[in-house]
């Protein structure tokens, strides 16, 4: 991901208004899936291809990342597990990318599909400028078992995450993790929305709930503190030693100008373009009238 | 003419030199050349000068050595120094010639005293040099040139001169040199376009008119003129001024320069087409077993198709640069003058190697088009254009159930369809059958978008791995536990992954390649290189004994990854919907369910009737309707006897006619299959009349006869789970006893099934073959094989055309009802059927015979005799076992006759058709009261009828009553659309299709399978989903695939070992294909490697027309020889009872069992891929519209 070049996020995103910050998420995403099919050896950003593929098949050419996986339970072929298990979590990815979440950045770790580095930015409300980073553990029994855990690298003062391990509380939001129903996207919008819409029911540090039920202006001046404390942690190394992790870095225009120019020109094309011209796609259907050569104007000029 | 030779324009490297500055006297010295030239033309205009032109040939040496002398010195002279830096003046020479209007008297002269072809080809090899040399001076800008010019050229257009034809190469060359410098100074062309009013007719059109009939030339001269139009069309194209003045005059030019440039050129491109189509080979004679398409090699050696090639590209070439106004003339003409006059007709040429032919032609031609706009015409033509009554799309879409060659061909055409990735096209085959959503359970509409994210679909596919084949692996390696046996046999993809260059297209067999790749790889080791070459040869030699070095790159092979074999699939499934799906990115819609609507969307069109299919393809249709039960009556007892045996064959040879071919060791049986398929079909002929003895009574019934028929066949054979009945007997093909089973009843049934039908037709066979009991045993079997493939045909075309909804229905009351009467039924059965309402089945079959009343019977017998007599005078010439022999000739002439019988039946058949309106309503009736009585499934009851019959039909909708059918709309049944059904009927058949059909067949279902609009893919990927019962899914499908592969290898002990056997072929013919080019057919996708291994070009043996038989078979014979030395022998060798093997049963046999082996092999990796299809589904992003992410 970008962030690991060491963009300073801040003067990078903050500025930036919705429609923007939109932009940035789609290129985010194929930034982010260029990391995750590169080596882990961090190469110059300028030689970097950026593929177009968006899922994330390089795990599974490894076999180090794929023989950490317990195969799953599933079906008759056991022998096939590992594959779905992968592929699930991909689909999972592409859910994720798909519902281009606001403020919400993530990547799956390079050793394992299980492990997704991640980081919100909050733009509004009591934790406004907010930028926490955080880990998601998936059980491997995934989808089948228990529901995702996600884990801030620092503990942020809030009645839902826990002061000492910085866990979130996920699970009341997800008693019980259901197959097809249940999505890492839905954990990930949990996880955004706790800090623009506070629950103090059954907090995991009381003393936060207890504050914002009682004195909200001391609990905001905490949470003033504790976001000043997260913010300065950012340029700290990644917690996780993983090539995958998300860092942050100064604004350097050197480094980070052009990468960012690629960001935004970039255009996603399928892998394998050998097929010529023809691949442009054809249609003469009129949208709406489902009828062959529907359309009036002339053909499309390829 | 010392000058002229040295100048001469084409010599050597005299076009680079031209632009380099001049050397000689001229360019020391433009006053002495300003003198020399004066002096040149003093003497020159005495010659001119004098009144009477004398014919002396002094006088005329004298001119032409001057006249080359001073038009070089023109040609070399540069412009006038020009102080202001304006345009510069003329230099001293051009202003000569400007002002004394040299050039002009100069022509005038010539053309006075008689334009010699001499000195005709003098003047233009003096224009061209002029123009080509004068690179300093815009020589044609100036009337002085461009009207001498133009009336040299006027002449060359002279019907009385005209251009002689040794001097046709000087004028392209002229033309050229014009059209170049035309583009390179518009102003010229502008000129041209002034120049034209003072010209009798129009320059322009001089110019075209002149060049237009070069452009079909072959060679050198045809280019020249190609580039030449080109240029202009181009210039045209871009030059506003001129593009105004075409506008502008169009209105007082009747035929204005811009409108006749287009309308002559294109007309003439079109009508070009035609005749250069007309000059085509009309058959296509390639002994290949795999053959299916035209590749560039196989074209580049048949001169007429290299001429036509090289059209269509020069077309390809003006669409794209031309000025829109031509532009769209062109493509009018080609569509109206030569796809609708020329390609349609041809399209439907009777006969089946003329089908083949142009369907290849068709083919090929799509693939070689690449703009747009042209290849938008002829997919309209495709998809829109109505040869009588139906489009060509639907008539293509029945061949693919044809027998094999034919069926190759079309799965060919289809999947080069399918590549575009077009959305009519899609919209047309597929989409349009599944927008309404009736082929879901309401409930399940929405899960028509769902994903499958946890592989459950990926999990069902690989689920129906047989088991056999897995034990296959397990059996002999150590590692048991692995489900899937391919890693086994392949070599370590491990190593292979960054291994190879893969060949840019993916092929389908690409499993094999892989394989290949992996084996030549480190990981290989020693024994697999040997093998990988030996096969082919050795196996000619010896049979495979367990030593081979076959067995032995197994065992090395045995230890590999199983899963590594699925990472390729992963692959290559996600590379395939990444391009699909970017392709795709431009749709007018999604086509997810929601958009467009199902309720807004039009109903499709209802599964064709029996009438237009027997129209436009009388063959088939006649075929079918010997396989739809008609059978003869004799044929009930003969056919319990007989079954057994013909079944065998059938199964096995349905698809395979070529397979005997290449395997037979004979040649005559390789060489014979043209003229004899077409006497084959001739006789398939005789079931058509059969029908028509159907009682009157079930006729009416029958308008949808042939669908139902075919569908119940379909189902029958499938051994589909729903059927009842038939699945007790059903394990059919393989087991003989249950054969004999099946085919009993299918003669029993009107409605044989398809294998009914085949058993059926087989049985007609035999009664044919008795006939001709002297014939070569080999024949018999040839003949047998081809016969049931058309047989196949017949009722895989009905299954096209039908509904599968009827399947149910029909199937099950056909296994239920009293069929035993019912053939031989005539007219009390009727009230039989429609009683038991023998389903739709019954009562539809007999639908083609619908018309045949009471006469039909006559017209029947009388053509049963007619036929009877033909064998009997036949019996001499398609026989002869040597084959050698002129057979050719009486072979034709027996075609010849059995041609007429044909269209005289066929004639019958029309007359019928008109009665079958009636008959429909009578059949709407009838169906109506099944359906109540079926209320369980309300929908999948009644087949779609033709609309029209519809509505009077059904007035009751009720008994339709889907809530969801908007008000208005025909009952729609859900129907998938003939494509499906017709594919999907193809796949069920897999055990019985040759290799090479379900190699097309498996690439273009795993083609569909990549589109990414969510009705496609829930519809083939999603497993989970619930169809209405009368929709069949692809997992139903090769359900029923994998409990037949089952049921043959448990009948069959060494399974395991042929399949080994069988894994090891296709590897070692993979790398065979690997090595004989990769790179060189980018433009065929998949499976092209099939045919890459043999050498000598098919070209060779497409020969024009049948004029020269020796030739063909000649041709023939080597082919035949290197496909033997190549896979062939291997195969045979594989199998033992290959060639020559002896008995006819056993060769029959051996036939079967290799295609059920080989079946196996490639069931079990067309499962693997559908699996990666469906899970890399899951994880594919969509591509944003074009527009949006402006490119």
């Amino acid at each position: 991901m970008y962030l690991e070049y060491g963009w300073d996020v801040r003067y990078f995103f903050l500025p930036s208004k919705r429609n923007s910050s939109n932009i940035i998420t789609d290129s985010e995403e194929q930034s982010g899936h260029s990391e995750q099919r590169a080596s882990p050896a961090r190469l110059p950003f300028g030689k970097k291809q950026l593929p177009p593929i968006p899922k994330n098949a390089a795990p599974i050419t490894k076999p180090a990342s794929t023989g950490t996986l317990a195969p799953s339970a599933n079906g008759t072929h056991a022998s096939y597990g590992p594959f779905y298990l992968e592929y699930s979590l991909l689909a999972e990815f592409t859910l994720v990318i798909k519902q281009k979440l606001p403020g919400i950045y993530v990547q799956p770790s390079y050793k394992s599909a299980l492990m997704w580095f991640g980081v919100i930015f909050i733009r509004h409300g009591l934790y406004q400028d907010g930028v926490f980073k955080f880990t998601v553990y998936i059980p491997d029994n995934y989808p089948d078992g228990e529901c995702p855990k996600l884990v801030f690298d620092i503990p942020v003062f809030h009645p839902l995450v826990d002061p000492v391990s910085g866990e979130l509380d996920v699970r009341r939001a997800f008693t019980k993790w259901r197959r097809n129903h249940n999505h890492i996207w839905q954990v990930l919008m949990y996880a955004r929305t706790i800090f623009y819409k506070i629950n103090t029911t059954e907090p995991l540090n009381p003393e936060a709930a207890v504050l914002y039920e009682k004195d909200v202006q001391l609990f905001k001046s905490k949470v003033v503190d504790s976001v000043k404390l997260c913010n300065s942690h950012l340029f700290d190394q990644p917690k996780m030693d993983d090539p995958y992790a998300i860092s942050f870095s100064p604004w350097n225009p050197a480094v980070h100008e052009e990468a960012k120019e690629r960001m935004f020109t970039y255009k996603r094309r399928p892998d394998d373009h050998h097929k010529g011209t023809q691949v442009s796609g054809l249609s003469w259907v009129k949208p709406g009238s489902m009828q062959p050569f529907s359309k009036d104007d002339s053909p499309p000029q390829s | 003419m010392s000058w002229l030779s040295r100048l001469n324009p084409r010599g050597p490297g005299s076009r680079t030199g031209r632009s380099a500055a001049p050397s000689g006297p001229c360019t020391a010295d433009p006053e002495t050349c300003l003198m020399v030239f004066e002096n040149h033309w003093r003497q020159v205009s005495w010659v001119l000068e004098q009144q009477e032109p004398s014919s002396s040939s002094d006088d005329l040496t004298a001119v032409r050595n001057h006249t080359d002398q001073m038009l070089c010195l023109l040609a070399e002279e540069r412009p006038a120094e020009s102080a202001e830096g304006g345009a510069a003046p003329m230099g001293p020479i051009l202003e000569l010639v400007v002002t004394e209007n040299i050039l002009e008297r100069l022509v005038q002269w010539h053309l006075r005293r008689g334009l010699d072809s001499d000195s005709q080809g003098a003047l233009l090899k003096l224009f061209e040099m002029l123009i080509g040399q004068s690179q300093q001076q815009p020589l044609l800008q100036h009337t002085a040139v461009l009207h001498p010019l133009l009336r040299l050229l006027g002449a060359c257009a002279d019907p009385d001169l005209g251009c002689p034809l040794a001097l046709e190469n000087s004028l392209v060359l002229l033309l050229n040199q014009i059209c170049v410098s035309m583009a390179r100074q518009p102003v010229v062309l502008e000129m041209l376009f002034r120049a034209a009013p003072a010209q009798q007719g129009s320059t322009n059109l001089l110019i075209f008119s002149l060049l237009v009939p070069f452009i079909h030339r072959d060679g050198a001269i045809g280019q020249q003129a190609r580039d030449a139009l080109l240029l202009v069309m181009a210039a045209s194209a871009s030059n506003e001024a001129v593009a105004r003045y075409i506008a502008e005059n169009s209105y007082f030019c009747p035929l204005p320069p811009p409108e006749a440039v287009s309308r002559a050129s294109s007309q003439v491109l079109a009508t070009g087409l035609s005749a250069l189509y007309s000059s085509l080979p009309r058959k296509i004679e390639v002994r290949g077993d795999d053959w299916h398409a035209l590749r560039r090699e196989d074209w580049m050696s048949v001169s007429s198709l290299v001429l036509f090639m090289n059209s269509l590209e020069f077309c390809n070439a003006v669409v794209q640069i031309a000025h829109p106004l031509v532009r769209s003339q062109l493509l009018d003409y080609l569509h109206n003058g030569f796809l609708v006059p020329v390609m349609g007709p041809a399209l439907h040429k009777s006969s089946v190697d003329e089908m083949i032919a142009s369907t290849a032609y068709l083919d090929l031609f799509l693939r070689s088009v690449s703009e747009t706009s042209l290849l938008k015409t002829f997919l309209r033509f495709i998809l829109l254009h109505r040869h009588d009554n139906d489009t060509i799309l639907d008539t293509l879409l029945t061949r693919i159930s044809s027998n094999s060659r034919l069926c190759m061909v079309s799965l060919s055409l289809f999947r080069t369809l399918l590549s575009l990735n077009c959305e009519d096209v899609m919209l047309q085959l597929v989409l349009r059958y599944l927008l309404p959503c009736t082929h879901v359970m309401l409930s399940q509409r929405q899960a028509i978008r769902v994903t499958d994210l946890y592989g459950k679909s990926a999990d069902k596919f690989l689920s129906l791995i047989p088991e056999c084949c897995r034990l296959n692996a397990a059996s002999s390696a150590e590692r048991d536990e692995d489900g899937a046996f391919w890693g086994k046999v392949v070599n370590s993809p491990s190593i292979e992954s960054p291994a190879p260059p893969r060949p840019s297209t993916p092929s389908r067999l690409a499993f094999f390649i892989r394989q290949q790749s992996s084996g030549g790889g480190p990981g290989g080791g020693g024994p697999s290189t040997p093998t990988s070459t030996e096969p082919p040869q050795s196996g000619a030699s010896h049979p495979p004994c367990p030593d081979s070095p076959m067995h032995q790159q197994l065992a090395n092979t045995e230890c590999l990854d199983w899963d590594s074999g699925y990472l390729e699939y992963l692959k290559d499934s996600r590379q395939g919907i990444e391009i699909c799906s970017w392709a795709c990115r431009d749709w007018s819609a999604p086509y997810d369910g929601e958009n467009p609507s199902p309720n807004v969307a039009a109903p499709p069109p209802p599964p064709p009737t029996s009438n237009p299919t027997m129209a436009m393809f009388p063959e088939h249709f006649s075929l079918q309707q010997g396989g739809s039960g008609s059978t003869p009556p004799p044929g009930q007892q003969r056919a319990a006897v007989v079954a057994v045996a013909r079944s065998e064959w059938s199964s096995s040879e349905r698809d395979s006619g070529e397979w005997d071919v290449t395997i037979g060791k004979n040649n005559c049986i390789s060489l014979t299959p043209r003229s004899k398929k077409r006497s084959l079909q001739r006789e398939e002929v005789l079931p058509k009349p059969l029908p028509r003895l159907v009682p009157s009574s079930s006729s009416s019934s029958s308008t949808s006869s042939s669908s139902s028929s075919s569908s119940s066949s379909s189902s029958s054979s499938s051994a589909t789970p729903l059927s009842s009945t038939h699945a007790a007997s059903s394990p059919a093909p393989h087991n003989p006893t249950s054969a004999v089973t099946v085919g009993y009843q299918a003669m029993c049934n009107g409605m044989a099934g398809q294998e009914d039908g085949c058993s059926d037709n087989r049985d007609r066979g035999l009664e044919v073959k008795k006939v001709k009991r002297d014939l070569g045993e080999q024949q018999y079997l040839d003949e047998n094989a081809n016969q049931n493939g058309s047989l196949v045909t017949c009722s895989s075309q009905g299954c096209a055309a039908l509904p599968q909804s009827i399947f149910n229905d029909s199937e099950m009351s056909d296994a239920k009802s009293p069929r035993p009467n019912q053939i031989p039924s005539q007219g009390p059965v009727a009230p039989l059927v429609s009683d038991a309402k023998p389903p739709a089945g019954d009562a539809s079959k007999p639908c083609l015979a619908s018309s045949d009343l009471p006469e039909a019977n006559q017209a029947q017998q009388s053509v049963e005799s007619l036929i009877r007599e033909l064998l009997e005078q036949a019996p001499g010439e398609p026989q002869l076992p040597g084959d050698s022999n002129g057979q050719g000739i009486s072979i034709e002439a027996f075609t010849q006759e059995l041609r007429e019988l044909e269209d005289r039946v066929r004639e019958r058949g029309r007359a019928a058709c008109q009665q079958e309106e009636t008959a429909r309503e009578c059949l709407s009736s009838e169906r109506r009261q099944p359906q109540q009585e079926e209320e369980q499934q309300p929908p999948s009851v009644p087949e779609p009828k033709p609309p029209t019959g519809d509505t009077k039909g059904d007035g009751p909708a009720l008994v339709f009553g889907s809530p969801a059918r908007p008000l208005n709309k025909p009952a729609s049944q859900p129907y998938t659309g003939p494509f499906m059904v017709v594919l999907f009927a193809k796949l069920e058949n897999m055990l019985q299709n040759s290799l090479y059909v379900n190699i097309l067949l498996t690439g273009i279902v795993a083609q569909l399978a990549c589109y990414p609009q969510p009705l496609l893919r829930s519809f083939l990927l999603n497993t989970n989903m619930v169809f209405q019962p009368s929709v069949k899914s692809l997992i139903q499908v090769l359900g029923s695939v994998k409990n037949r592969i089952e049921a043959f290898a448990a009948s069959h002990e060494d399974f395991p070992a042929m399949l080994k056997k069988a894994q090891q072929y296709l590897v070692a013919r993979g790398k065979v294909d690997w090595a004989d080019s990769p790179a060189a057919v980018p433009n065929l996708r998949r499976s092209d490697s099939l045919v890459k291994s043999r050498k000598p070009s098919l070209g060779e043996l497409i020969l024009r027309h049948t004029n020269s038989p020796t030739r063909a078979r000649h041709a023939a014979q080597l082919a035949l020889a290197h496909v033997r030395d190549g896979g062939q022998s291997l195969h045979s060798a594989l199998f033992k009872g290959g060639a020559g093997a002896g008995s006819l049963e056993k060769q029959a046999e051996a036939l079967r069992v290799k295609n059920a082996v080989y079946c196996a092999v490639v069931f079990c990796e067309f499962l693997k891929e559908l699996a990666a299809l469906a899970q890399e589904h899951a994880v594919t992003l969509p591509f944003p519209h074009s527009q949006e992410a402006e490119e």
